[in-house]
């Protein structure tokens, strides 16, 4: 059976742009224009099965929403495909992708911004259903189902978003991705902003319908706990690359990438007060713009050596369905502070 | 514990809006002794940035405070006038805000707005302050300290930002830092770092702290001590293992229990189920009955005192939990 989302050598890269006289360089040559761009994904690879959650983990600018929104082709990505159920949907137009977005649709983290304040609730979740229809007909009694599927009730359909709480929003903005009746859902942070009470409402109001419905999602998260608690399979990102991936339980009890361990050990945790972190990161990601040489991570790796700078490691299939991307699989007796 | 640094007796602070008056804070407690550090933790709405703000006196029109003591060394400073307020901000008294991003001024230089506090509250010459400068940005993390004071802003990354915060607050030497969900806006590894760093210039400085956050996971691994509000009240206190090992509140359960477990497979997250109510409307009685598995006619009825209970908590509760117990 194919896999319900493909991505093969995913890349994704913006020009800064700027005025002619930001972009103007001086050197020995001459006088020229550079043409900065940012490597915000540098081919990315990774499947997700049917009714299987795949979560991306990493820090703020490390590509993974990029990923997300190259992926519901909010951006077009530069190079690599996307294949949704079987079909590459990389460079397609806007409408041929129409019948895409009936089996995929995207939740987003703002529930605040990712409604529009002037349509009434029941107008906002009926829409992906018109456009893939172009029928009124039984709109209403669907609308009034998905409202009451996501904990909301028929009242609610004639408010305007403002009246409701973020937990609320994040309900009807679920209820929209739903519409359609989609196999794949990408979620882009869809509990960052809310409340730790109300992130439990919505993570279970999410996997019973992964479970009704056989959804399979792509999950964006800088939360570990979350993400241990929802996904299958998780990917570690930095700085554009995908440097681990590995089921969940193998990811959390044998991390191998050495920014993944610093990554585990980072987190602060309730119940786990013990001791001092396995590894102490120092320094910050470095610039996008200007990628380091070798492995993205070499600059504030423990372990790196002379061949982290020189020779980029590619992501290695190791035991358990674990995959990572470093040269300390080849010379383990390196891996000690 | 002898003489706390800071005593908060029945604080209130209100805000009367054109929709009704907001009881924000509703008479909270707590004290802090030196060298502590005391985690505030609630919800959005919990009231637990207000109680900073009114610790600085820094509620503007239409809010105010409304009664209760605010006790720094015995000087009550809910009434102390501008003039003494303006003298212990900053210096006794100082505050890091949540958004690095807008908590500096992007105009002035980095060294410029860290002189500023030295010039204020110190005799000390330009040559002194500026190695002052220097010296806390250093003890910060920062390097090439002397060179990055003519740095502005905007050429600090998130995390280099708050640590500048971090070094302007401390620089004047202040007895209580206020930290307002300090490492919110900040990555994990960065958190780390600067939870760390904060820390340890408390336990050398022997300066205390009181670190807002909705992250009980921070808390758990910073404070000595946890006060919970829910609308404006403090509905559980304790030493923070015993309050996050075993609480008395519901509330208090249920936040911890919405956090995923790695330890535990079950597939749902036990969760508080509503919402938090209208502070303008609060309902009679308890303010967290209409969401608590345990309430009963009595708890919409009274509303409950905060009391002793097991241990060193204190809760606000007519049932509450044993140890172990679930709601």
């Amino acid at each position: 059976m194919t896999a319900m989302l493909e991505v093969r050598d995913l890349a994704m890269e913006f020009a800064v742009g700027g005025g002619l006289f930001d972009r103007l360089r001086i050197d020995r040559g001459g006088v020229r224009l550079a043409n900065p761009v940012v490597h915000a994904v540098n081919g990315v690879s990774f499947s997700i099965e049917r009714g299987q959650v795949m979560a991306l983990v990493g820090e703020s600018g490390c590509g993974k929403s990029t990923v997300a929104k190259a992926i519901a082709r909010i951006h077009r990505p530069t190079a690599g495909e996307i294949r949704i159920d079987g079909q590459d949907i990389a460079s397609l137009g806007q409408r041929a992708l129409l019948p895409v977005r009936a089996r995929m649709q995207m939740i987003f983290q703002d529930p605040y911004a990712s409604l529009d304040p002037r349509q009434r609730v029941r107008d906002i979740v009926a829409e992906p259903l018109l456009e893939q229809r172009g029928s009124r007909r039984g709109v209403a009694e669907e609308v009034a189902a998905l409202l009451a599927r996501v904990g909301l009730n028929a009242e609610h359909g004639g408010r305007y978003p403002h009246q409701f709480s973020g937990g609320q929003r994040q309900r009807i903005g679920i209820a929209r991705a739903l519409s359609v009746r989609p196999g794949l859902i990408v979620a882009d942070e869809p509990v960052s902003a809310l409340d730790v009470s109300i992130q439990a409402q919505i993570l279970n109001l999410m996997m019973d319908l992964r479970d009704e419905f056989g959804l399979a999602y792509l999950f964006i998260s800088h939360d570990l706990s979350v993400v241990h608690h929802i996904a299958d399979h998780v990917g570690v990102m930095y700085l554009g690359f995908l440097v681990e991936t590995a089921p969940r339980d193998a990811l959390f009890a044998t991390p191998r990438h050495p920014y993944t361990r610093a990554l585990l050990s980072a987190a602060p945790s309730i119940r786990d007060r013990s001791g001092t972190p396995e590894i102490e990161l120092v320094g910050e990601v470095p610039s996008a713009l200007d990628l380091p040489s070798g492995c993205c991570f070499h600059t504030r790796c423990p372990f790196a050596w002379d061949r982290c700078a020189a020779e980029r490691p590619v992501l290695r299939d190791v035991d358990g369905g674990q995959a990572v991307a470093c040269h300390l699989l080849d010379e383990p007796e390196r891996d000690r502070p | 514990m002898s003489t706390p640094l800071l005593s908060v007796r029945g604080l209130r602070t209100r805000f009367d809006t054109f929709a009704g008056t907001v009881r924000a804070v509703d008479g909270v407690s707590f004290d802090i002794g030196a060298g502590e550090v005391m985690g505030l933790v609630g919800e959005s709405g919990g009231g637990k940035s207000v109680v900073g703000f009114s610790i600085l006196g820094l509620i503007d029109p239409p809010g105010q405070i409304d009664g209760g003591q605010i006790l720094l060394d015995g000087e009550d400073l809910a009434r102390a006038p501008e003039r003494r307020l303006q003298q212990v901000r900053g210096r006794e008294i100082a505050m890091v805000f949540q958004d690095p991003m807008t908590s500096l001024n992007p105009l002035h230089t980095v060294g410029r707005q860290m002189d500023e506090v030295l010039r204020l509250h110190t005799d000390l010459g330009s040559a002194a302050r500026r190695e002052a400068c220097v010296a806390m940005l250093d003890s910060v993390g920062i390097s090439r300290a002397s060179e990055r004071l003519g740095a502005y802003p905007h050429q600090f990354s998130g995390g280099m930002r708050q640590r500048v915060v971090i070094a302007i607050a401390l620089l004047a030497g202040p007895r209580l830092l206020i930290a307002d969900e300090p490492t919110t806006a900040l990555d994990v590894t960065i958190q780390a770092q600067i939870l760390r760093l904060m820390r340890r210039q408390i336990e050398q400085r022997g300066a205390a702290m009181i670190l807002i956050t909705h992250d009980l996971a921070v808390v758990s691994e910073m404070a000595d001590h946890v006060t919970v509000l829910y609308c404006g009240r403090v509905v559980e206190r304790g030493a923070t293992a015993e309050l996050v090992r075993a609480p008395a509140h519901p509330y208090t359960r249920g936040l911890i229990d919405s956090i995923p477990d790695p330890t535990d497979r079950r597939t749902r997250l036990r969760q508080i189920p509503g919402t938090v109510p209208d502070i303008r409307n609060l309902p009679a009685g308890c303010n967290f009955r209409g969401r608590c598995p345990r309430a009963q006619d009595r708890c919409a009825r009274e509303e409950p005192e905060l009391v002793a209970q097991r241990g060193t908590l204190f809760a606000a509760c007519h049932y509450p939990l044993a140890p172990g117990e679930t709601p």
